[in-house]
């Protein structure tokens, strides 16, 4: 890893991240005051009067009336989701394909640093920032909770919560990021870096939606995910394991296509 | 130093070199020229490892260019053809990086070249002029003193007087003993600057020759003034000399070394009013293998 090069991308992306963190700050803190323990089951007997299979498919399925659970549903069902998927696209794509389209990239190969080297610090960059991310908002969820409501949220269920959804949008960045290694074009980075992980998206609401399409959530990373179960205390470590190892193997198929690739600089 | 075996690298498209050979020996500038297109700067990027040969083998220092990039980049300076800085940079930001990234500690290499190109490195490079950006190239491949450098048109978008100040940096340098390949479309700079001279063409190397030596054994051309056009005209062609321009009054004759004395003997068969000799530059050198007309 390069320091110099970390550093640098740091200094240009760094408010991208803060966008981002400052977009779902509002959000989880709009949530979490209104967050009402007498009214949940109000709120909850409106929604059944919504047709369920629209909850369903947009994450919003179990009845959830404590802190964590509400948290998890509403907030971690989509919100946490789509917005650093957005994050990931734009990132993954800035840091490989976007340099090497527009050539600049040829500057830093005419250092004393291998393509290995410059690729795994663009990588690190992108996974470590998704660490940032979460890790700021668990912070920000328990001081916000804890002012509001103290004693109300779960922290351990609540961190098991975001160590998950934390795995989930490294896999999208991981995905992003890889197609970004493989195309030398913007073009084509984008349409697929952001394409799949959409698709994944969709699959996984439209699988909810209907029970004859349900085994679309199957091919979809998102189809393992379940906010809910992991409030709920079941283990997850067997998700976290599968997300950890396609993270690691994007991330080693994305050096090594870079690494062998042409480059047209 | 730069030694390339039969490289051969071809796009999707058919274009790329085929089977190119070439070496630069240790404190040689070399000029390599060619019409766009014909495979300049997909000679360079095989030669920084930007792309993997078909076949074929280019290395330099001994080292290979694919494999062994990160080595060779210690000591390479290089300019590419169309310049992208990273974004959102400052001028001096830049160098700063890309003193960082190589490991320069000292900058006074850099100093002497801010000053010499009148550089000014303060702002937001995108908002430079592609002249200035050209200068940051400059300043870029030159300050860590490497021993070779590759440039790819290192003039484009120079005025007259920083192109020439180009040409005394080259010069100096190659008193230092660097060696230099160059692509250029000026063969003024070429002429002065370099020693040998590689002209490329569809993607194969058609020349390879000393700067002086090829352009004595080009063809020379001479203007000639006779008295009587259609006779003498006659008399020129029937000797089987290649005729170029004809004015009204003047037949413009193409000869080379071994013809000369046919050539005034054919010549003394008629009056002649006026002769001149064409000096011959580079360039039309050039054209001759590039121009429509040419063989």
């Amino acid at each position: 890893m390069s320091s110099t090069l970390f550093k640098t991308t740091l200094k240009k992306n760094w408010t991208l991240l803060l966008i981002f963190f400052g977009v779902l700050t509002m959000y989880m803190t709009i949530m979490i005051s209104m967050y009402d323990p007498e009214d949940m089951e109000a709120l909850m007997s409106m929604f059944k009067l919504l047709p369920p299979d629209l909850m369903k498919a947009l994450g919003f399925s179990s009845l959830a009336t404590d802190l964590t659970a509400y948290l998890a549903s509403w907030l971690y069902g989509l919100l946490m989701i789509a917005f650093p998927m957005i994050y990931s696209i734009i990132l993954g794509n800035k840091l490989v394909a976007k340099m090497v389209d527009n050539g600049s990239f040829a500057y830093l190969l005419s250092t004393p640093n291998s393509r290995v080297k410059i690729i795994t610090t663009q990588g690190l960059y992108a996974l470590s920032t998704v660490l940032v991310l979460f890790s700021a908002l668990f912070g920000l969820g328990v001081t916000v909770c804890g002012a509001m409501f103290p004693g109300a949220l779960d922290i351990t269920a609540f961190f098991r919560l975001n160590l998950t959804t934390m795995l989930v949008n490294m896999v999208v960045m991981m995905i992003s990021f890889f197609f970004s290694c493989l195309f030398n074009e913007t073009k084509m980075s984008l349409s697929f870096g952001a394409g799949i992980p959409i698709m994944f998206l969709l699959m996984n609401i439209l699988g909810g939606a209907s029970t004859n399409i349900e085994f679309l959530k199957k091919f979809s990373i998102y189809g393992i995910y379940d906010p809910i179960k992991l409030v709920h205390g079941s283990e997850v470590w067997g998700v976290n394991l599968f997300y950890i190892g396609i993270i690691v193997a994007l991330f080693i198929a994305s050096v090594f296509i870079f690494k062998k690739k042409r480059l047209p600089l | 130093m730069i030694d390339v075996n039969g490289l051969t690298l071809k796009y999707p498209s058919g274009k790329g070199i085929f089977d190119v050979n070439f070496k630069v020996n240790n404190g040689e500038v070399v000029g390599y020229l060619g019409p766009n297109g014909a495979g300049k700067t997909t000679t360079i990027r095989a030669l920084l490892g930007f792309m993997r040969p078909d076949s074929g083998k280019c290395s330099i220092g001994g080292l290979d260019c694919t494999e062994d990039a990160p080595q060779i980049q210690k000591t390479l300076g290089y300019i590419p053809g169309e310049i992208t800085f990273l974004d959102g940079m400052n001028g001096d930001e830049f160098l700063k990086f890309m003193c960082d990234m190589r490991g320069t500690r000292d900058f006074t290499r850099q100093k002497q070249l801010i000053e010499m190109f009148e550089l000014e490195t303060k702002g937001n490079i995108k908002k430079f002029s592609k002249g200035m950006k050209q200068k940051i190239g400059i300043v870029t491949a030159f300050m860590h003193n490497p021993d070779v450098l590759l440039l790819d048109e290192p003039t484009s978008g120079l005025d007259p007087l920083m192109q020439n100040r180009f040409v005394e940096l080259i010069l100096e340098e190659k008193k230092k003993g660097k060696t230099i390949l160059m692509s250029s479309h000026m063969f003024e700079e070429v002429e002065r600057a370099c020693d040998n001279v590689l002209i490329i063409k569809d993607g194969k190397i058609v020349v390879q020759s000393d700067v002086i030596e090829l352009k004595n054994s080009q063809r020379k051309g001479f203007i000639i003034k006779p008295a009587d056009m259609t006779s003498s005209s006659n008399i020129l062609q029937n000797a089987g000399f290649e005729i170029g321009t004809v004015t009204k009054d003047s037949i413009e004759i193409f000869i080379t070394g071994e013809k000369t004395d046919l050539f005034i003997k054919t010549a003394a068969q008629f009056k002649v009013l006026n002769l001149e000799i064409k000096a011959q530059s580079l360039e039309d050198i050039f054209m001759q293998f590039y121009g429509k007309e040419g063989k």
